[in-house]
């Protein structure tokens, strides 16, 4: 199955400048469709209000983390199934061990090349 | 020391006026000799009381003293009203001037980016752009400098503490290096960017997403406008 490239992607990082790199970096694989939460509260609002195809989420945010966020992803009937990426500065074994655990589809640390986000949502999405 | 020879010398006295009643009741003279005796032994016994206590308590004076004189020297009040709040300063400054000219490099590559190789003014753009850049990477030597603060800062305090442990004696047990873990839950996985020789590498990680056991209900990426077939999203999980 093709990846959809105007698929919406949600970023979510409490680091504006680390969004506008993301965005970037999507925008040079092609996909443009992309918004932006500064939170995993914010985030998990826009996820209620229309389906993304991929969330890509920092973990280390207040109030709402991207961990707990990635557990209430996993845990909305109506959002579970979302692709869902960590690029995080977390890169202690435990925190990808509960990552994983909590249902992380793959997992980043920062500084990241290009190449690794794009291979990491191959990984998940398949070829694009 | 003092304490059971006052005991022994009162005990031997009344051991003498008791075998002295015996035989006959002491006289006033025997009485007032052997009180002018027990009233001699107490007064050197607190006075030598006075004697130790009076060095024990100038042995605490001098250790306060000299205490106070090493926290004076930490200056405390420079470092809570000038030093501190000024790293702090230059810490937000770096924090700010970082963000600056990551933002204009971004703003330039971007501007780059927009541009058409085709356009007559492409290398123009280019070369303005570029410069930008350089100008913005001039954010390093600045932060560099103000790094430089911050460190001499903590020199300061690290020395000064130094002294003051040193001053205080050896009596002084470190508390231990990792106090107790008290942060449970979720919080407990929030430890920051990691050091170089910390934390694992991006390969170590992809080890670990293939070994860890899977999440319960695995997503599947969002269906494009047509729908995905089973096959299609099977495809997806091998």
């Amino acid at each position: 199955m093709a990846v959809d490239m105007q698929m919406p992607i949600l970023i979510v990082d409490d680091y504006k400048t680390m969004l506008r790199i993301i965005r970037n970096l999507l925008k040079q694989l092609g996909f443009d469709n992309v918004e932006e939460a500064t939170d995993g509260q914010m985030a998990l609002a826009k996820l209620k209000s229309k389906p993304f195809g991929l969330v890509i989420s920092d973990w280390n945010m207040e109030p709402m983390t991207g961990y707990e966020l990635l557990k209430q992803v996993r845990g909305d009937e109506t959002l579970k199934a979302t692709p869902f990426i960590m690029i995080t500065a977390e890169s202690k074994t435990e925190n990808v061990i509960a990552a994983k655990q909590a249902g992380v589809n793959n997992y980043i640390v920062k500084p990241f090349p290009a190449e690794t986000l794009k291979a990491k949502m191959r990984a998940v999405l398949g070829d694009f | 020391m003092f304490g059971e020879n006052l005991s022994g010398q009162i005990g031997a006295l009344v051991d003498h006026l008791r075998r002295r009643g015996e035989s006959s009741p002491p006289n006033l003279v025997e009485v007032a000799s052997v009180t002018e005796v027990l009233i001699a032994t107490m007064q050197a016994y607190f006075r030598s009381i006075d004697t130790s206590i009076y060095r024990e308590f100038r042995e605490l004076s001098d250790y306060i003293a000299k205490a106070r004189g090493e926290i004076a020297s930490l200056r405390p009040g420079d470092l809570q009203n000038e030093r501190l709040p000024r790293a702090g300063r230059e810490l937000e400054a770096i924090v700010r001037s970082t963000e600056d000219a990551t933002n204009k490099i971004m703003a330039a590559a971007e501007a780059i980016m927009a541009g058409s190789p085709s356009d007559p003014g492409y290398s123009d753009l280019v070369s303005a752009r570029c410069m930008d850049i350089f100008e913005a990477c001039s954010f390093q030597d600045i932060t560099g400098q103000r790094i430089s603060k911050v460190v001499d800062t903590l020199t300061y305090i690290e020395e000064r503490v130094g002294r003051l442990k040193d001053a205080l004696g050896s009596g002084l047990a470190d508390e231990p290096a990792h106090p107790e873990e008290t942060r449970t839950g979720d919080s407990a996985l929030l430890n920051g960017p990691a050091l170089d020789g910390e934390g694992i590498a991006q390969d170590e990680i992809d080890k670990l997403m293939g070994e860890v056991a899977p999440p319960p209900a695995p997503p599947a990426p969002l269906a494009p406008a047509t729908k995905a077939s089973q096959a299609d999203i099977d495809a997806l999980f091998d």
